[in-house]
């Protein structure tokens, strides 16, 4: 069963129009939602929380409808905010705590789960300093601590390694993936660091212009639309290429010197292997290509507004 | 690290009330006013006039048994125009019962109008001004409503929070006095002769607590900075304060003007005399002709701030 149903929903501020008959399907696993500044990310993920209402459509969200059973929602999802928001006056175990207990935990056993849940997110003793003293880094966690603390079926993560050190964004990105993938945890992945979308999820959304763009399995999307092979080799990548192509391969370079070759037969590869033999030139590796998510990213980005997903 | 670290670990206990939301706001704003020494202290002196309040329920109660000490409850009850008028007819009442019913309240409401309406001006305008303004400063809104909590019970927590400690300086020590004199009195049949008191004190208290809370955590609400909103408090209080004295002061003594009639005209400036004429028509020391407007305006004010600090609270998540 899908986790998120959205059928042409659509959001207006006054004249300007944020998003655009957006249809979705999200299933169970951790979703990527991708976009430029201003795409419509925030408003998707404020419709989803019943924090606004869509001018038109409608959807659902597991079992309940947005828009009339926004409480029944929010106990069932757990929301990172992107901005910088907290609890001012409060130390880090006590505004955990506190999400938890508005969350209905009765008020010993929300102290017990926030600590649980602090533990799990890497936070030391400063969980009993007040939140004005953190980090940008411990802030994070501690807003990732929130939404998590009640253990809901969804999580949705506004820019959850924006901030973080590379050791702490791989613990962050590892943390996710121990959710989803031990837990069952279904999440919404909102990032502009498509490398961490392209580590942990299994889908992708793309959004532009208030639009859905792409919404498509991360698999499939790297997939290139004919096979071929991705050559790195040492030397002179140009001149190999042109070497090829006298060998009868259809083969191009691009700016970063990595050679595609159209077609992905075993054959293939032990020709061009003669050839780099023959040519003297070292060959670093040889792999079937792939797209990557920043072309993808890039081209449905730059697709006319009124182009199809 | 942990000493014994768990993971995550998924939750299948109980969980509490839904309606019990606004509890966790208001005690998470009680817990953090009370981090304030000045609130504290503020606290421990707002008990203070509840022992001078006491010595009268005692001397009362004293003077019905030896008639010399009478002379020195007069301190208590100063004879004052206006609203209070009759009192001293009360008090020479001799059915002893209606004489102490009127004793009593004259000291309960005596208790509540003047040293604690003070007091709460001041305890307000400590406590209140952080309330919300932090939590836009902060953009804790999006902490709060991504959970499942209503903006009627994010306000009710936070109106709640001003509640409780108004509350703890008025209800709360008139209660004390109050039970102090059924224990001071000569029979627990004075419980017959006084049981609407307790009714009238907190009903002078709601008074105190509902529109000063509703329009302080409106003026909270209108600003990212907690000072910009103490200062709009204590500004509202003091210049109504001082103009209502000044302008009775001109038209008794200089125009001559009947004091009842100038009371009356100059009250609806000075939210602190609005709500002492209040509690003195829940007290029975004034008709309800005498407080209608002012308690009209008092009304007027808690539904119009109420209506704003709502409209104040949705603001940040249309955005």
């Amino acid at each position: 069963m899908s986790l998120i149903e959205l059928e042409e929903i659509s959001k207006n501020y006054g004249s300007f129009r944020a998003l655009d008959r957006v249809s979705l399907t999200i299933e169970p696993g951790i979703t990527g939602l991708l976009g430029p500044n201003g795409a419509g990310k925030s408003t998707l993920i404020k419709v989803l929380l019943g924090l606004l209402r869509a001018t038109s459509g409608r959807g659902r969200l597991l079992e309940f409808q947005l828009g009339r059973h926004n409480l029944q929602i929010r106990e069932r999802v757990g929301y990172m905010p992107e901005d910088d928001c907290y609890l001012a006056g409060l130390s880090g175990v006590e505004s955990v705590q506190l999400a938890a207990q508005l969350s209905r935990f009765p008020g010993l056993e929300a102290l017990r789960r926030a600590h649980e849940i602090l533990d799990f997110c890497g936070m030391g003793q400063e969980r009993y300093r007040t939140v004005e003293t953190y980090s940008t880094g411990m802030r994070q966690k501690l807003r990732f601590a929130q939404a998590l603390v009640h253990d809901p079926p969804l999580l949705i993560l506004d820019e959850p390694t924006s901030g973080l050190d590379p050791a702490e964004r791989e613990a962050m990105l590892n943390r996710i993936k121990i959710l989803a993938r031990q837990h069952g945890k279904a999440v919404l992945l909102c990032t502009h660091i498509l490398p961490d979308v392209q580590a942990v999820s299994d889908a992708v959304i793309i959004l532009a212009k208030s639009r859905v763009r792409i919404a498509e399995r991360l698999e499939r999307l790297s997939q290139p639309t004919s096979p071929s092979l991705k050559i790195h080799v040492l030397g002179d990548a140009a001149a190999f290429t042109q070497r090829l192509e006298r060998a009868g391969f259809k083969a191009r370079v691009d700016a970063l010197g990595a050679i595609t070759v159209d077609g992905q037969h075993a054959e293939l590869a032990a020709r061009i292997w003669q050839v780099a033999q023959q040519a003297n030139i070292g060959v670093r590796s040889i792999e079937p290509s792939r797209n990557s998510l920043e072309e993808i990213f890039l081209s449905a980005v730059r697709e006319q507004p009124d182009a199809h997903s | 690290m942990p000493i014994h670290d768990l993971g995550y670990r998924e939750w299948h206990e109980r969980l509490a009330s839904p309606w019990t939301r606004w509890v966790v706001i208001a005690k998470a704003g009680v817990r953090r006013a009370w981090q304030s020494t000045w609130l504290r202290r503020m606290m421990f002196f707002a008990w203070l006039p509840a022992i001078w309040f006491a010595t009268g329920f005692l001397m009362w109660e004293q003077s019905r048994l030896s008639p010399d000490i009478r002379e020195g409850f007069s301190v208590f009850v100063p004879d004052r125009p206006g609203v209070l008028d009759g009192l001293s007819e009360r008090l020479s009442i001799e059915d002893e019962s209606v004489a102490r019913h009127s004793v009593w309240s004259w000291l309960l409401y005596t208790f509540l109008r003047y040293p604690q309406g003070g007091i709460m001006v001041l305890m307000v305008g400590i406590i209140a001004p952080p309330l919300i303004s932090q939590d836009v400063r902060s953009r804790a809104f999006l902490l709060y409503f991504s959970r499942p909590l209503t903006r009627w019970q994010y306000a009710l927590g936070k109106l709640a929070t001003v509640w409780f400690y108004l509350v703890m300086i008025s209800a709360a020590p008139a209660l004390v006095l109050y039970t102090m004199g059924v224990l001071l009195s000569p029979s627990i049949h004075v419980v017959v002769d006084t049981w609407d008191l307790p009714l009238r004190i907190l009903g002078a208290s709601a008074v105190l607590m509902i529109p000063t809370a509703s329009l302080a955590l409106c003026m909270s609400s209108l600003t990212q900075e907690s000072r910009y909103a103490g200062f709009a408090w204590f500004t509202i209080w003091i210049m109504g304060f001082f103009t209502y004295i000044v302008m009775t002061g001109i038209e008794i003594n200089r125009l001559g003007m009947e004091t009842d009639f100038a009371f009356e005209k100059w009250a609806p400036v000075s939210l602190y005399h609005m709500l002492g004429q209040v509690q003195g028509w829940i007290f029975d020391f004034a008709s309800f002709d005498q407080v209608k407007y002012a308690a009209g305006i008092l009304v007027v004010i808690t539904v119009v701030s109420t209506v704003i600090l709502f409209r104040r609270i949705s603001a940040p998540l249309r955005a």
